[in-house]
């Protein structure tokens, strides 16, 4: 059962959601950073949705589970338009829109086709593992874009402070995952510290894109490296 | 042409790394699910 550190990590969460797309609407970068900020709003919506199903039903009850898991699902599905969103950002200038789009499409057909053949063996449960399955795969399949992305970012010298500092985040988000993910798998007994750890992790992300939000101005520019004064 | 066959290698191979990461990442493990998109407390996943 969920105790009073649970309730506040999980209120400092839905503050911080909330702030990210306020601060997104004040700036006037709703419709620029779309799929970021329907993300934010979506987890913003699931999360008073969850609150109700574990205030009514429960944290041990099936209910609970089945909400988090399947909404858990559709969050992923999402983040992954919103990255694909910031590679069309990125790229914009290069006019590949058309292709990234159908990269993306390939990507996610690829995703759940082959989270269905491992459900598919494996399970007797099929729509329900399939919701764990995909959910994770897509972890995983957005974490290698995010680092890719960052890699082409550093290529095309991008100096767009706003959005390098989104991808770097959502980067960071991802890295804290896999790793969490991978502990828990190297000792299943850390799953009781984990249970403390996720929740805050869950908090890192829309912190990170509030602060961006909120401090840095949409034409921030970093300085390249490379033209920085070298004193002679 | 080019371009498309590109982009289909491209995803098949960000594919292929994904799901390599994950095996590697999840190779001394029972399997267990531990998703988090958000603050909420995570319930124990089925067996």
């Amino acid at each position: 059962m969920p105790g009073s550190a649970d309730y506040v990590i999980w209120f400092l969460g839905l503050i911080l959601e909330a702030s990210v797309v306020l601060c997104s609407l004040q700036r006037g970068l709703f419709r620029r950073y779309f799929f970021l900020n329907l993300y934010v709003l979506l987890e913003l919506l699931i999360s008073l949705g969850r609150f109700r199903v574990l205030a009514h039903d429960g944290w041990s009850s099936l209910t609970y589970r089945y909400f988090y898991f399947y909404s858990d699902a559709l969050l992923t599905i999402v983040l992954f338009f919103t990255v694909i969103s910031l590679y069309v950002l990125v790229f914009e200038e290069l006019k590949v829109e058309r292709y990234l789009r159908l990269g993306a499409i390939l990507l996610l057909a690829g995703t759940s086709w082959f989270s269905y053949e491992v459900v598919n063996q494996s399970s007797h449960r099929m729509l329900t593992y399939f919701a764990f399955e995909l959910s994770q795969n897509l972890y995983f399949v957005g974490l290698v874009l995010t680092f890719v992305l960052w890699g082409a970012i550093l290529k095309l010298r991008e100096t767009r402070a706003l959005l390098v500092q989104l991808v770097l985040s959502l980067g960071m988000y991802f890295s804290a995952f896999a790793a969490s993910y991978s502990l828990s798998n190297l000792s299943p007994n850390t799953f009781t510290h984990m249970v403390y750890l996720v929740p805050a992790m869950g908090c890192l992300l829309p912190l990170s894109w509030a602060y961006a939000f909120w401090r840095v101005p949409d034409d921030a520019r970093l300085a390249p490296a490379r033209l920085a004064v070298i004193p002679r | 042409m080019s371009r498309k066959l590109t982009t289909l290698f491209f995803a098949m191979l960000v594919l292929a790394g994904a799901m390599g990461l994950k095996t590697l990442v999840t190779a001394h493990g029972q399997g267990s699910v531990l998703l988090a998109n958000g603050p909420e407390p995570v319930p124990r996943p089925w067996k």
